[in-house]
């Protein structure tokens, strides 16, 4: 295969590589979101998100995708026989772990005030977090969610380990192939990272350097 | 051996953005936004005796500290020279390291080292600068934290401190190296007003030892007390040098007429 | 279920699995805290050419994931420039690499809110600005990043996994190993997590107990998060 044929065979893993890393993204907010909310607010119950948290930040994603395709899989085979769907399941739950903890630095960011303010012109609690902290927090976490999705992006190259054919392992797959190449598909494969990840990093920097300003640091 | 223990000559310092252009108005691409510049020193001389203590007072944003800073060599000037000594400390090549060992600086916002302790502050300078050994420095930084008396926190940090205190560690860190003058940059007007009478008492103790100092500060009646020489600053230069008693009679241009006006009517409302 | 666990050969490998990753993770770490500094440093006090390297770096290790810097290190780095060199030392060093791209990061952010009047301190009492540095603004700094590196150690532990697929005998190698004689899959992969989670978590309680220890008042966690 010549470098062209390589560089097509690599690409054609990116929407997967995408579709991956959005999905998993999402589940991150679906969970996040509200989780952060109970462990700052409903104290009770706040140990069972640290668990979870924990769980999911303290086990490589590795094993984690092999523990659920490979170990569960068989028994499962609805859901966790389908590896597209291990993937974002794996990775969005990680992700969930890592947004919650970004939401909450935006919960204190934000401040208790807010929801006094909301009670009292009469909305209930969790109203008042709906309408009137959910939006600032977003606000406030933006940067972290920035990085969290480049870091999905490039954690996306893990399922390789339950074969998924994209990005990466189209790349190791390639080094397989006779002869064997072995400089190319990896150049290119960490050049399309790079890529992918670039105009979020790019972005980052630019909002920090405007919040900054807005802040008169 | 110099006359002077420190000497400025015609010293400048401008701040601005003399290189930016005025991007919105492309007729003017080259023009420079005038009211972006900031002549803060304009062509100040001052003379520092030995024991003297001189006093700079003047509106806020006048320029006071920057000039300050200049005999530091914290900023380097645009131009003029700044002597210590026979050593002139513009000339390019100069150890200002060395320079400023021997100029003790205190801050208006104290700037305190915030991982040491009070002991640690002053110990600092000793070790790493001076070279002294441990024993030495340690003895010789408690000496300078009985002088300004805040033995009683020399194991806090400095957010464990009051103002008034951290200020006082920030006079002994200077001190403790027996600089030949210590530069006083608005060392109350950070504090809580009744947190300066300490850090006032502490400089009088200085002055009566002695102690040569340039001091920018508002404190007239301690301005009185131990000034030689008062100097009043506005608008980057020095307008009108005389003794406390000129100015608090009658001081000889209307400027310096109306700041004494308005700063003495502040004090007495108090 | 879980009877492997009392075959003494599965142990060795796993012990051996969970040393290789300890040992992979500190050095990562440690390698990454020297260079990342100097890239602080670099980045804070250099020129432009120097800052524009540095921007390329930190770009290259932060952009990618450590999955394709591994195949790179291992395969790719030895074919162009066509020499042999020990698989481990390449790990070790690609794992250092990375690290001190994200670190660059914690240590600039943690040096530019101590910088201005920290300096000016320093250099009001003589200390040269490299003096100033050493004694003021790191050890300063170095505290505010402590929480960051806690993280840091946390991803750099879970990344050892890949070491499995460029042919180490880590903790996933291990299990890998353990499956070709035992098809146990489910049980492997759970004692194999398991292990994983309570280094981590012992190890992130270590350095909450450092940071309690070594924090000094006022200098606040405003990194963390």
């Amino acid at each position: 295969m010549d470098v062209w044929q390589q560089l097509i065979f690599i690409v054609e893993g990116v929407p997967l590589t995408l579709s991956i890393s959005i999905l998993s993204f999402l589940i991150g907010i679906a969970l996040g979101l509200p989780l952060a909310f109970i462990r700052v607010y409903e104290k009770e119950v706040g140990f069972i998100v640290d668990a979870y948290e924990k769980i999911f930040r303290g086990i490589p994603e590795i094993v984690l995708l092999l523990l659920f395709y490979f170990g569960l899989g068989p028994f499962f085979p609805i859901p966790f026989g389908n590896a597209f769907f291990v993937a974002a399941f794996v990775l969005g739950l990680r992700s969930g772990a890592n947004q919650s903890q970004i939401y909450r630095g935006a919960i204190r960011g934000v401040g208790d005030e807010q929801i006094l303010a909301g009670t009292s012109i009469g909305l209930s609690k969790w109203r008042s977090i709906w309408h009137i902290m959910i939006p600032q927090v977003l606000n406030f976490s933006t940067p972290g969610l920035g990085s969290e999705y480049a870091l999905l992006i490039k954690d996306s190259a893990y399922v390789y380990v339950i074969g998924l054919a994209e990005l990466m392992t189209r790349a190791i797959q390639l080094k397989s192939i006779p002869p064997g190449d072995v400089v190319t598909p990896f150049v290119i494969a960490a050049a399309l990272y790079v890529a992918l990840t670039f105009p979020i990093a790019f972005w980052l920097d630019r909002w920090g350097n405007k919040r900054k300003k807005k802040l008169g640091l | 051996m110099a006359d002077f223990v420190m000497e400025a000559k015609h010293v400048y310092k401008t701040y601005g953005y003399k290189k930016t252009k005025l991007e919105k108005n492309p007729n003017q691409q080259n023009c420079v936004n005038a009211a972006s510049i900031v002549e803060a020193v304009k062509d100040v001389s001052i003379k520092i005796k030995k024991g003297d203590i001189k006093l700079i007072f003047g509106p806020s944003g006048s320029g006071k500290s920057t000039f300050l800073r200049c005999m530091a060599m914290l900023e380097i000037p645009d131009k003029g020279e700044i002597y210590l000594g026979d050593e002139c400390l513009t000339k390019p090549g100069v150890d200002l390291n060395k320079a400023r060992a021997r100029i003790g600086f205190v801050f208006q916002h104290i700037y305190l080292f915030r991982h040491l302790t009070a002991l640690g502050n002053v110990e600092l300078a000793l070790r790493q600068v001076l070279k002294l050994p441990k024993e030495e420095a340690r003895k010789r930084a408690l000496a300078a934290l009985a002088e300004v008396k805040v033995l009683d926190c020399i194991n806090k940090y400095p957010s464990q401190m009051s103002g008034g205190q951290a200020q006082r560690v920030g006079i002994a860190r200077a001190i403790a190296r027996n600089p030949d003058i210590i530069l006083l940059d608005e060392p109350t007007s950070a504090l809580d007003p009744e947190l300066t009478g300490e850090v006032i008492d502490t400089l009088r103790d200085l002055a009566r030892e002695g102690t040569t100092m340039l001091i920018v500060s508002h404190e007239m009646p301690f301005a009185r007390e131990v000034a030689d020489e008062m100097i009043f600053y506005d608008e980057g230069t020095i307008v009108e040098t005389g003794p406390p008693s000129l100015f608090f009679n009658a001081p000889n241009t209307d400027r310096a007429k109306k700041f004494m006006t308005r700063i003495i009517n502040r004090t007495t409302k108090e | 279920m879980f009877e492997f666990l009392l075959n003494p050969v599965y142990q060795g490998w796993l012990i051996q699995g969970l040393l290789l990753t300890v040992e992979i993770t500190l050095f990562g770490v440690l390698i990454g805290l020297g260079l990342g500094t100097l890239l602080a440093i670099g980045d804070i006090y250099g020129k432009k050419p120097l800052k524009a390297a540095i921007a390329l770096y930190v770009e290259i290790f932060r952009g990618s994931p450590l999955f394709v810097q591994l195949f790179l290190a291992v395969y790719t780095v030895p074919a162009i420039l066509n020499i042999q060199i020990d698989h481990g030392v390449l790990a070790f060093l690609v794992f250092g690499l990375n690290s001190a791209g994200y670190q660059k990061g914690y240590m600039k952010g943690a040096m530019e809110t101590i910088l201005d009047d920290q300096m000016q301190a320093g250099q009001s009492v003589g200390m040269s600005k490299v003096q100033t540095l050493r004694h003021v603004i790191l050890p300063q700094a170095y505290r505010i990043v402590i929480p960051s590196w806690t993280n840091e150690f946390c991803s750099l532990t879970k990344s050892t996994a890949t070491l499995a697929f460029v042919g180490f005998l880590d903790l996933v190698g291990a299990g890998r190993s353990i499956l070709i004689n035992n098809m146990q899959i489910l049980p492997v992969w759970i004692v194999v997590g398991l292990i994983y989670l309570a280094w981590i978590t012992g190890f992130s309680k270590i350095m909450d107990i450092i940071y309690e220890k070594k924090k000094i008042p006022g200098i606040e966690l405003f990194m963390q998060s």
